[in-house]
C-alpha cells in the first residue's frame, strides 16, 4: 500500500495541527514527523518522506542545505502568507497559503500525491509481484546478500535493491525474517532448504 | 486530553486504557477511590510532574514534553526506561510467547506455519534483549555520568575522555527500529498467514503485538524526545566549561 509521508516544518502549534487534520483527511497519507523550530532539524532521526511541508521564514544557511539534500527525493512545499519572496534556491513544487479554504489545500495536496503515486508505482496492478520479484525473494529468503543476488542473476546491485523496494512497499514486509516466512508460507522456498545451498 | 495533577486518578484508566501499563511501572496499584492524580502520586513516592510528562507523551504521542521534563534528573528517566524494559522481558514477550506456544499446541492443520512464527518471534525475542542490553550496560550508564560531571562545580577530565570515545549521537544514529520485525509479523497474521481454526487465539496475539509495539514506539519517542536532547544539551555545556578552564 502506497502511503504518502509528510514532514511539517512551522513553528505554530495551531497551524501544524490544523494542517495535519487537513492532511490526514486524505487517506494513505501520514505526517511522520513535525519540528517547531529549525534547531532540531540538525538531527532528525528519520528524514525520508515524501513531503516536506516548510515555513520558508525558519529557512537559513543551515536548514537550506539539509532540506537541499534530501530534496531529490522529496518534494518541497511552502507554507506562508501570500506575500513572501521564496528563496530560489529550492525547487518549490506548490505553495499553501495561510489564508487557502480547505477544498484549495486538499486539491493541491491531492494533485502532488496523485503525480507521485503514478511516478512510484506506475499504475500497475496492485501489490502484485512479479515473477522477477519472486526470484529475488526467494533468494533473500535462502540467506543471500544484494551482492550475490546480483551476481547470480547477472543484474546490478542497484537493480535488486530497487526490487527489493518495491517487494517490501507490495508485502507490506520489511525485514529479512519476514520475508522468509512469507516465502515459505507461499511455498516460494522450502521450509526444509532455508540456509544457503551451493546448488 | 491533557492530564493534569487535579484529576482523578481513576479517570485517567477511564480515559486511555492502555496507562494500566504506565501506572504498573510506576508501581501503582487500583483502588483510587476519588483521590486525584496528585494524592495517589504522593502515596506512592512518584514524583508528579514526572508522571504526567510520562502519561501525556503515552496518550498523545504529539506531546511534545521538551521544556518541562528537562527539569528532571537522568536517573528518573533512566529508571523509568529500565522499568519498562522489565515489563517487556519479565511480562509482555512472556505472555506473547505462551500465547503463540498454545497456538501451536491446539493447531493441526498447519502445524508447521504456526511454529515458524514461534521461531521468528524467538529471534524478536533475542534482538530485543540485546537492544535493551545495550542501553543498561552502555547508555544509561553513559546518560547518569554526563549528569553527574554537569552537575558538578570542578571539571573532570575523565568525562571528557568518556565523551571522546562515545556520545549520546552515536546513541541516536546507532539507535535502530526495534519495531520493524513487530510490525512484519503483524502483516503476516494479518495478510498471509493461513487462518487457524482457533481465530481467538489469532485475534488475541494480533492484539498484543499491537501493545507491544505501541508500547515500544511509547519507549523510543522518550529516549528520543526527552533523553537525547537532555543529554545533548548536556554535553554541549560540559565541552564549554571544560574549554574555559
Amino acid at each position: 500500500m502506497y502511503k504518502a509521508t509528510f514532514i511539517i516544518i512551522e513553528k505554530s502549534y495551531l497551524i501544524r495541527k490544523g494542517l495535519i487534520s487537513i492532511i490526514e483527511k486524505i487517506p494513505n497519507t501520514q505526517v511522520i514527523q513535525q519540528f517547531d523550530n529549525e534547531d532540531d532539524l540538525k538531527t532528525p532521526a528519520n528524514f525520508e518522506s515524501d513531503f516536506i511541508i516548510i515555513n520558508p521564514n525558519l529557512l537559513n544557511a543551515n536548514t537550506l542545505n539539509i532540506i537541499k539534500k534530501i530534496a531529490k527525493n522529496t518534494q518541497v512545499i511552502s507554507l506562508s502568507e501570500k506575500s513572501i519572496v521564496l528563496t530560489k534556491e529550492l525547487e518549490w513544487t506548490t505553495q499553501i497559503y495561510l489564508d487557502d479554504t480547505q477544498n484549495s489545500i486538499l486539491k493541491k495536496l491531492n494533485t502532488l500525491i496523485g503525480n507521485r503515486e503514478t511516478k512510484n508505482v506506475k499504475s500497475e496492478v496492485p501489490e502484485e509481484i512479479s515473477k522477477r520479484e519472486i526470484d529475488i525473494l526467494k533468494n533473500i529468503a535462502l540467506g543471500y546478500s544484494n551482492k550475490e543476488i546480483a551476481d547470480k542473476l547477472f543484474i546490478s546491485t542497484h537493480t535488486v535493491v530497487t526490487h527489493r523496494k518495491n517487494i517490501t512497499r507490495k508485502l507490506g514486509i520489511k525485514t529479512v525474517p519476514g520475508l522468509t516466512i512469507y516465502a515459505i508460507l507461499n511455498k516460494i522456498i522450502d521450509i526444509n532448504n532455508t540456509g544457503k545451498s551451493k546448488s | 486530553m491533557i492530564i493534569t495533577k487535579n484529576i482523578k486518578m481513576a479517570d485517567v484508566i477511564h480515559t486511555n486504557y492502555f496507562t494500566l501499563s504506565v501506572l504498573n511501572r510506576f508501581g501503582i496499584e487500583l483502588g483510587f477511590g476519588d483521590k486525584s492524580v496528585d494524592e495517589i502520586c504522593k502515596k506512592n513516592n512518584v514524583d508528579v510532574d514526572f508522571f504526567l510528562e510520562i502519561v501525556n507523551a503515552f496518550v498523545d504521542k504529539d506531546y511534545f514534553p521538551k521544556k518541562h521534563l528537562q527539569t528532571f534528573s537522568v536517573k528518573l528517566i533512566t529508571d523509568y526506561l529500565q522499568k519498562t524494559h522489565d515489563y517487556y522481558h519479565k511480562l509482555k514477550v512472556p505472555e506473547i510467547e505462551h500465547l503463540i506456544e498454545e497456538m501451536v499446541d491446539s493447531c493441526y492443520t498447519q502445524k508447521e506455519n504456526i511454529v515458524l512464527l514461534k521461531k521468528f518471534f524467538n529471534d524478536y525475542k533475542q534482538e530485543l534483549l540485546n537492544h535493551t542490553r545495550r542501553e543498561e550496560e552502555i547508555v544509561f550508564p553513559y546518560t547518569l555520568a554526563i549528569e553527574k560531571a554537569y552537575n558538578s562545580v570542578e571539571s573532570d577530565n575523565s568525562v571528557i575522555e568518556l565523551m571522546e570515545t562515545y556520545s549520546i549521537e552515536i546513541f541516536q544514529n546507532e539507535h535502530d527500529n526495534i519495531e520493524e520485525k513487530l510490525l512484519d509479523l503483524r502483516n503476516i497474521i494479518i495478510k498471509y498467514l493461513p487462518q487457524p481454526k482457533n481465530s481467538r487465539l489469532c485475534n488475541k496475539l494480533l492484539y498484543e503485538l499491537f501493545n507491544l509495539e505501541q508500547d515500544i514506539n511509547d519507549h523510543s519517542r522518550i529516549e528520543e524526545k526527552v533523553l537525547v536532547p537532555k543529554i545533548r544539551e548536556m554535553e554541549k555545556i560540559i565541552t564549554k566549561k571544560f574549554a574555559e578552564k
